[in-house]
């Protein structure tokens, strides 16, 4: 229900496996492999953040805040988890996304202006946008997703905790951004939000950006990806000796075995290269204010205390932060014009 | 915006293809088959053109086809009938056709008009509202929702059926000769009426619109909060309450918080509609029946003198004494515009005939008002079955003003209410609110008039005509 998560539609609904999200995917291109052939998309994961950028561009536009966008960015993810990309216009999709989220998260926006704010955003995309055409997406969307309309955020979970915890402001920033980052990646279809929210509570704890000019690797990337292991690691085995509250204690050996020997606080200048220019934003303004790396240490400890000895699903953690750091990577990869053609292609061929 | 639906050319229902004799289950199978034949050559003959590789204006013929919905509510409901309309729309009560146990209410919202075109404008926030939150409540005491079916740029909302409401049942106790809705009937409503409550604030849902025609009761006296277009969530909201919508709440249901111009407002104006209804299943007329001043031309609020009046008439002045944060309200200084309260109402207790002391107790006429209402009606006249009232006893007189408490933090929540000894003692709460009566309350009215469920709101608009069919586009496949 509305307050509780458990209850939600979104967890009754709308979260999966990583395994039923393939399959999902794979029926609908199955249903036209035609039509699959001949209009090639981006990589996965280059759709997911082309289109989180345009939704972000459309909310910049109309001074959206952060929640409603989210919110557009989860609607767009659920439909196309049931509709097929390429019979879409993805951009009035997500005109339409960011409609009703603004309705949905009580700042509504006037139909006509999406629509106009749209049409000039996306000029080539779609011309022919008005009204009509929003009003109608949105019974498609509305529809594809069952009129499951309320969405549980990471947000409120990181703004509650975050004092709990002792998250400085920067630190705190950086969270945000990773949350924001997160709307990039399929975890919000995977994932509950409070896991996702304690895993960019993590990462904002271990994380250290790469000092400006040395060279990003994957060597940097993987003590990042250790660091955040091994806080979680550390996690489990408490767990795993206070009786096992934990819910994942018991099958958690193998997920993280090698990095239980790892000492945490060993790995905790690790460097992410491919961190979202976001998240390096909000760290450098938080270099000037750099603090003992003991107060740091403690942080962690208490963390990694804490999610012993709740019923957090570490492992769920785990895996949240390596599609996280994979993301990162990806990241540096992203080429926005070859994915924006690629879209264009099709709909411009379909006329959609 | 994409072309949705396999087979373009087909309408809406799928059309039988005809001259097939229909004979018996090999000839259905025959059929089916022949339709699925049919589907698959239209799907696949759209993308012949991509197929052939030529030149790409070859694929325009591939338009984009509208929305249509999986779902037909004429497919799968029979209407029986309407049941009423307001500002939103139409109710009407529905049967299955496809098995579906019980009955429902499918409510209609009705869709914007451009002159005689019916258009997507966008969908109301309040249904929004509604769609969104009626998806995610599950309880016994809040009305369920089955389902939504998006078709014709309509929105269907099917809900439960509840053969009867609170407005309804205090109408009929009005009737001659007026006699009172029996005493374990009202403390079971009260009941489940505060557990929905508890449930939505719990979820931080307030409803904002109690009142006993939202109030469903069904034929098994179970009592379901209806209604939920104005309700909404109210954690951590990004703007103030106060922003969304000025005014919330029926007139005589406002709490007096409300009416003194509080933007932050919070579950407790639900708890005082609720203090109002259990006054009006008492009473059987609205305790607060004030008349609302309208909005002026420059879309103020005014201040709502003549309802404040009202129920200061019955709860004496509000004092800072009493609610402390009163001479923040924004209407605070409109307050000492209103006439203090008359000394004695109308009916009972003689005696106090000058000022009492307002100051401190607030003037509070309210126990009397309890009192003479609970035993005005004859006791001892048995030739009309009528039951007395004079059961509910002193708490009952504790629980309604702890709900009708002035000041917001000191009312009752539904969750201290639910635990109020006024449930504890005297007669057992039932879940069925009609348990151990001997009558029936008469079946909601359901008229005939108008069981069109799809061209109802479309007068002169023969089904053919919906202009839906015409903006459909003609870009189509050719046939072979």
């Amino acid at each position: 229900m509305a307050a509780n998560f458990w209850e939600s539609t979104q967890r009754r609904h709308w979260q999966f496996t990583k395994d039923e999200l393939a399959a999902m995917r794979q029926k609908l291109e199955d249903e036209d492999p035609n039509l699959v052939q001949m209009y090639p998309l981006p990589h996965l994961r280059h759709l997911n953040i082309y289109f989180n950028q345009q939704i972000n561009r459309l909310g910049k536009r109309l001074g959206v805040r952060q929640q409603p966008m989210a919110t557009a960015q989860l609607y767009t993810k659920r439909f196309y988890t049931r509709v097929e990309i390429r019979r879409t216009n993805p951009y009035l999709l997500m005109a339409t996304a960011v409609y009703l989220a603004c309705k949905m998260e009580e700042c509504p926006q006037h139909i006509r202006l999406v629509a106009g704010e749209a049409r000039s955003l996306w000029p080539n995309e779609i011309q022919s946008i008005d009204t009509g055409k929003v009003g109608e997406c949105e019974f498609f969307l509305i529809s594809e997703m069952s009129s499951h309309l309320i969405v549980h955020q990471p947000y409120r979970t990181l703004t509650t905790l975050q004092g709990d915890f002792g998250l400085t402001p920067d630190e705190a920033a950086l969270a945000w951004s990773i949350i924001n980052d997160h709307y990039m990646t399929d975890l919000p279809l995977l994932y509950p939000p409070h896991i996702i929210a304690l895993t960019a509570m993590v990462l904002a704890l271990v994380l250290r950006p790469a000092p400006t000019g040395s060279q990003g690797g994957s060597s940097n990337t993987a003590a990042g990806l250790a660091a955040a292991s091994a806080v979680l690691a550390q996690a489990q085995a408490r767990a795993a000796i206070t009786g096992g509250n934990n819910d994942s204690s018991g099958r958690s050996g193998s997920a993280t075995p090698s990095l239980t020997s790892q000492s945490s606080s060993e790995s905790q200048a690790a460097q992410l290269p491919g961190l979202h220019p976001g998240v390096q934003r909000a760290h450098d303004s938080g270099m000037a204010s750099k603090k003992a790396p003991e107060d740091r240490l403690n942080k962690v400890t208490r963390f990694a205390g804490w999610l012993a000895d709740s019923n957090i699903d570490i492992e769920a953690m785990v895996d949240c932060t390596q599609e996280l750091i994979a993301f990162y990577e990806c990241h540096e990869q992203y080429n926005d014009k070859h994915a924006r053609e690629q879209i264009n292609r099709f709909i411009k061929a379909r006329q959609l | 915006m994409a072309d949705r639906f396999a087979p373009p050319a087909f309408p809406r229902r799928a059309a039988k293809p005809d001259g097939i004799p229909f004979t018996g289950p090999a000839a259905a199978a025959q059929q089916e088959q022949q339709q699925q034949q049919n589907a698959s050559f239209n799907a696949l003959s759209r993308y012949v053109a991509d197929g052939n590789g030529g030149a790409d204006p070859a694929d325009r013929s591939i338009g984009p086809i509208g929305y249509q919905s999986k779902v037909h509510v004429i497919d799968k409901y029979k209407v029986i009938g309407f049941i009423s309309s307001g500002t939103y729309g139409r109710v009407y009560k529905a049967s299955g056709r496809q098995g579906q146990v019980g009955e429902f209410a499918i409510k209609k919202f009705k869709p914007d008009k451009e002159g005689e075109q019916v258009t997507y404008t966008g969908i109301s926030q309040s249904a929004v509202r509604e769609m969104a939150l009626c998806s995610e409540l599950n309880h016994i005491n809040v009305i369920k929702l089955i389902e939504i079916i998006l078709e014709d740029k309509c929105i269907f909302m099917v809900f439960e059926y509840a053969e009867h409401d609170l407005l309804q049942i205090i109408h009929h106790h009005t009737q001659q000769p007026r006699h009172p809705i029996p005493p374990t009937t009202i403390k079971s409503i009260m009941f489940q009426l505060l557990n929905g409550c508890q449930y939505l604030h719990t979820n931080w849902v307030l409803h904002r619109d109690l009142k006993p025609a939202n109030i469903m009761v069904t034929s098994a006296g179970e009592v379901k909060i209806g209604d939920l277009g104005l309700a909404r969530l109210f954690q951590k909201p990004l703007h103030s309450l106060y922003g969304g919508d000025k005014v919330v709440v029926t007139i005589w249901y406002r709490a007096p918080e409300l009416l003194l111009g509080s933007r932050h407002y919070t579950p407790a104006i639900d708890m005082w509609a609720v203090g109002c209804i259990f006054a009006e299943l008492l009473s059987l007329r609205p305790i607060f029946k004030g008349e609302e001043a309208k909005m002026d031309s420059k879309k103020t609020v005014p201040f709502q003198r003549n309802q404040m009046q009202k129920i200061v008439d019955i709860m004496g002045m509000p004092t800072k004494d009493r609610w402390p944060l009163l001479t923040s309200m924004i209407e605070y200084s409109a307050l000492s515009t209103l006439q203090p309260p008359l000394n004695a109402p109308h009916h009972g207790h003689h005696g106090h005939h000058y000022q009492p002391q307002r100051q401190n107790s607030g003037g509070s006429h309210l126990e009397k008002w309890y009192y003479s209402t609970i035993n005005q009606h004859p006791t001892g006249s048995s030739a009309s079955g009528a039951t007395s009232l004079h059961s509910l006893g002193a708490e009952g007189y504790k629980l309604l003003a702890g709900l009708l408490e002035y000041d917001p933090d000191q009312r009752l929540t539904a969750a201290d209410a639910l635990k109020h000894p006024f449930f504890s003692t005297g007669d057992k709460v039932s879940s069925n609110c009609f348990e151990g009566l001997k009558m029936e309350y008469p079946h909601r009215r359901v008229s005939q008039d108008d069981n069109d469920i799809r061209t109802s709101s479309l007068p002169g608009t023969k089904r053919s005509g919906l202009p839906d069919d015409s903006l459909r586009p003609g870009k189509r496949v050719k046939e072979g």
